[in-house]
């Protein structure tokens, strides 16, 4: 058994850590650290390989190669199991067993023999926290989707544990109860300090709930933020090599091969009217979402792919920007990445 | 009802109990662990399970025969047309069947149940468990399945209990015998009371998988 140096911010870090499926590395993450108590959200497109590390994170899935560490400890045979048992992992669509709600929420008590007045206290307690007290006696059958969802989450935290892994945390959930979800999420956090990782595609609820975003890119960690991450494919056209995302084309300044593309929201003009510039990429669109970020103003404009856009207010102002109204956008070759 | 007649049929229900269970003890985890398991052969062996529920009668019969007779490796312990033998050849019939049944049982319950169990801090036994806990129905259904075959089977009791009067004379044998005597209405009798079982038993087996 290893320890790392422990500095008291990683509470739960990885090194060096390797997935392979059969014979196809599906993650790659050199280090990785988190710390008690915050939110983390995970983002990246399908096949990024967001719930192969939220397994590992779980304790479920032993990696390829590499090492995790709880509280400084290297997670190994021996001792995984009583680490286990301070981590919740709910999944994307979480399974409730043939029984009853409180049997649900109860069953990591049970098997931990805690005693059933006890138990029954905490079952109404965890039920109460997400919004489902008098749902103890329901059937899984009898719930919805997003009412199934919640009452995994209650389970999940029956147990009391110190790391709660969540799945695509609103994916297949209605509108209400994603921010029911959310709301959980902040409390966790904020009253009982467990440490939260969350998988999301939505970007807007990643910066919304989390304090540290992590951005996957074909099982990597990427210093980018989230956005304007577009998968296709390249076409040569003459002495022209362009991206192709099935909606758009989007010219590049290299001919090497690349499925995944990324284009810093901050190098993105932003105008009213059309205009010549040397930049080879330019899109038409209207504008869908406006966020305010800090001194920066977060727009989504549509171009047939959403494209994420960051002005400062000023620019916002000046230019009298609103949602729907039709715009143009302007990169050069340059500010596109390639993978 | 007569006294034979009631004497004959706890016999075999008693019998068939006693068959099914053991099985049962043997099957359900055998079922459980070549289903979690994966392990080279595997398709080996649940062609070979499959096989084996399809398995004749008397073959058990034969080869059981052939291991407590007097002249078999087992032949001292003198089990040969005793209760005993009849329940070691049901459990021989019944063990693939339920062994298969609890098999695909564990194989569709879904593979979420075993993780979401251990990330809540089952242990292997717990998750075992959690895992038959979600297959039950099916379960029960295999176990009825399994008790339905040994108490309508005839070659593997005539052969190694010898359908003595009184003391291994089971249902079937009983209607064997009595149909080759010319006593049909015995026969009849008996073989309306199998009839009701049987029906009593695919009634439970539907109510079992109609639920799962």
């Amino acid at each position: 058994m290893d320890t790392i140096s422990n500095d008291g911010k990683g509470y739960l870090e990885v090194a060096q850590i390797q997935q392979h499926y059969g014979g196809r590395e599906v993650l790659n993450v050199p280090h990785l650290s988190l710390e008690k108590g915050k939110i983390c959200a995970l983002v990246g497109p399908n096949g990024a390989g967001k719930t192969t590390l939220m397994l590992i994170l779980s304790l479920l899935l032993k990696p390829t190669s590499g090492r995790v560490y709880l509280h400084g400890t290297e997670v190994t045979a021996g001792n995984r199991r009583r680490f286990q048992k301070q981590i919740s992992m709910l999944f994307q669509d979480p399974i409730l067993f043939h029984t009853a709600v409180a049997g649900n929420v109860g069953y990591g008590l049970r098997i931990r023999h805690i005693e059933e007045k006890e138990r029954e206290k905490r079952i109404r307690e965890c039920l109460e926290m997400v919004g489902l007290a008098g749902f103890a006696g329901r059937k899984p059958g009898e719930l919805s989707g997003g009412e199934a969802k919640r009452v995994a989450i209650a389970r999940a935290l029956a147990v009391s544990p110190e790391l709660l892994l969540l799945d695509e945390l609103t994916t297949n959930v209605d509108e209400s109860n994603a921010q029911i979800l959310e709301s959980i999420v902040r409390s966790l956090s904020k009253d009982l300090k467990t440490t939260i990782v969350f998988s999301t595609h939505d970007r807007n609820q990643a910066y919304r709930l989390a304090d540290e975003i992590i951005t996957l890119l074909e099982g990597r960690i990427t210093p980018f933020t989230p956005e304007n991450i577009f998968r296709g494919k390249i076409i040569q056209h003459g002495e022209d090599t362009w991206f192709d995302t099935g909606r758009i084309r989007i010219f590049l300044p290299t001919k090497k091969d690349a499925r995944v593309i990324y284009i810093d929201p901050k190098s993105i003009v932003l105008s009213l009217t059309p205009f010549d510039s040397s930049a080879r990429n330019r899109l038409e669109g209207w504008i869908e979402s406006v966020t305010a970020n800090g001194d920066w103003v977060r727009l989504q404009v549509n171009t047939q792919e959403p494209i994420q856009v960051l002005i400062t207010q000023k620019s916002f102002f000046e230019l009298g920007l609103n949602i729907e109204k039709k715009v143009y956008i302007t990169f050069k070759s340059a500010a596109v990445q390639v993978f | 009802m007569n006294a034979d007649v009631f004497e004959v049929v706890l016999f075999t229900i008693k019998v068939s109990f006693w068959g099914t269970l053991l099985s049962g003890l043997v099957g359900v985890p055998l079922g459980f662990i070549i289903a979690i398991r994966e392990f080279p052969g595997k398709g080996i062996v649940r062609t070979t399970l499959n096989t084996l529920m399809a398995l004749p009668t008397v073959v058990v019969g034969l080869t059981v025969y052939a291991f407590i007779s007097r002249q078999g490796p087992l032949g001292q312990w003198g089990l040969l047309f005793s209760p005993t033998a009849v329940v070691i050849g049901q459990c021989v019939l019944a063990t693939p069947l339920i062994t298969a049944l609890t098999l695909s049982a564990t194989q569709s319950v879904d593979p979420r149940v075993g993780l979401t169990a251990r990330t809540l801090g089952a242990n292997p036994g717990q998750e075992a468990f959690i895992i038959l806990r979600e297959a039950r129905f099916a379960l029960m259904a295999g176990i009825i399945a399994g008790f339905g075959r040994v108490i309508a089977e005839v070659g593997a009791a005539m052969m190694l209990g010898g359908n003595i009067r009184g003391y291994t004379r089971t249902m079937t044998t009983a209607i064997a015998l009595e149909s080759s005597k010319g006593e049909f209405g015995f026969g009849l009798a008996l073989g309306f009371i199998l009839m009701a079982l049987a029906l009593f038993i695919n009634f439970l087996l539907g109510y079992f998988q109609g639920r799962k």
